[in-house]
């Protein structure tokens, strides 16, 4: 699932639900929530906190967030091996990665990026383009 | 293994199950502990929806405790008193199963779970994936002989310094020995989270004692969340705080940490209506 069609003005129309959920399950003030934290270094996510927040936003916006997909839609048509060398991403999967997260700044994609501290990169804004394909697809009609 | 399926157990039987879905159950508090409080009625819901999701993934991962949404407590429970429990799984996966369950006792409701998530561990790092799969076929034929718990024992505070009737701290030491230590669990034990919330609503009783006088109720928990295991020896810094005081409710905010690591939280509300 692409980032196609999906524009600023998508992304702030539901910021601040996404923001105020995160706020919520971080218990932080939503002040401290812009589209650019990473969830991990800026916010102090943890795994937990991940759970905590798909599932909140899950009920916020009555979607479901198949939790391991993110990796495998930033995978795109690159298969595991394609993607994953020895717990390290590859050359084209770097490639697909930046263009699926467009919204993480180049400069934090430090290289060798491991495929185990991909969550490490993700944005607030990451959550509201995962809501907002979600949306999506649950509108979709059916193939 | 002696308090193994007995120590921190609080499902006798198994009535109807749906593994992965919906579970029903009964426990029957032993009448002579001294109490069964409010976190170990939830204990008690969330165990038998960890059945219900273990069955599912035929005993290879276990959940254990992590967020609960939102506790919300109607009656006190009493040694002596059998519990019906039902829970419902809205989601099991590889990372987590999500749930919620009420208890009810003599045809009252006691207790609703919502919004809970277990995250998933290896089943086989904190207990015998053997010894599992026969306790649920008992759980789910015969049921198991009631009484094996034999009480919580002391689990004393050490009050420390806060500010009277806004916030109360105290440290607490993790046992380093317990008899639940057998049942929670037998790989790899750990403080129960249930646990913890209990000694943090005693913290929240003798910040209450402080409020406008009034007897303080728990009605609800909410937004709790377990960052890590605890296991024992560990000393724990805990504080409640209060938040709101409006008329005949209270809320509080508890947290705790492990050296300076936020473990743990929740928000606690207390209310003056209706005896529990």
């Amino acid at each position: 699932m692409s980032n196609t069609n999906i524009t600023q003005e998508d992304i702030a129309a539901i910021f601040p639900k996404v923001a105020a959920t995160m706020a919520d399950a971080l218990g932080c003030d939503v002040e401290k929530v812009t589209l650019g934290s990473s969830l991990i270094d800026d916010l102090g996510a943890e795994s937990i906190d991940f759970l905590d927040i798909v599932f909140r936003l899950e009920r916020a916006f009555k979607v479901k967030i198949p939790r391991g997909k993110l990796i495998e839609d930033a995978r795109g048509d690159l298969s595991e091996s394609q993607f994953d060398q020895g717990g390290v991403v590859s050359e084209p999967g770097l490639v697909r990665l930046k263009a699926f997260l467009s919204e993480v700044p180049a400069e934090r994609f430090k290289t060798p990026v491991k495929v185990a501290d991909i969550p490490r990169l993700f944005t607030v804004e990451t959550f509201c383009k995962i809501v907002l394909r979600q949306q999506r697809a649950a509108a979709a009609p059916p193939a | 293994m002696d308090g193994h399926f007995r120590a921190f157990t609080f499902v006798d039987r198994i009535t109807a199950v749906e593994p992965g879905r919906q579970i029903r159950g009964r426990y029957t508090i032993p009448a002579g502990v001294a109490e069964f409080p409010p976190s170990l009625v939830a204990e008690a819901i969330g165990q038998l929806a960890a059945w219900a999701a273990m069955a599912f993934l035929d005993f290879a991962s276990r959940p254990v405790a992590g967020l609960a949404g939102r506790v919300q407590v109607h009656g006190g429970a009493l040694p002596g008193q059998t519990l019906e429990l039902a829970a419902t799984l809205d989601e099991v996966g590889e990372d987590a199963v999500s749930y919620g369950g009420t208890a009810h006792a003599d045809g009252r409701l006691l207790m609703q779970l919502e919004h809970c998530v277990g995250p998933m561990v290896p089943l086989a790092d904190f207990d015998d994936p053997a010894a599992l799969r026969e306790r649920f076929a008992l759980l789910c034929g015969a049921g198991a002989m009631p009484g094996g718990f034999p009480g919580l024992g002391p689990l004393p505070l050490e009050l420390g310094e806060g500010e009277p009737g806004r916030t109360a701290r105290a440290d607490f030491t993790v046992p380093a020995a317990a008899p639940w230590f057998c049942d929670h669990f037998p790989r790899k034990p750990v403080f129960p989270g249930s646990l913890l919330l209990h000694v943090n609503l005693q913290l929240v009783a003798a910040l209450a004692a402080e409020l406008a006088p009034g007897r303080w109720n728990l009605r609800e928990v909410t937004d709790v969340k377990l960052r890590a295991f605890m296991p024992p020896g560990e000393r724990l810094h805990l504080q409640a705080r209060l938040t709101v005081l409006a008329g005949d409710t209270a809320q509080l905010v508890v947290e705790t940490r492990l050296r300076k690591r936020l473990i743990g939280g929740a928000r606690v509300a207390l209310t003056t209506e209706g005896e529990r």
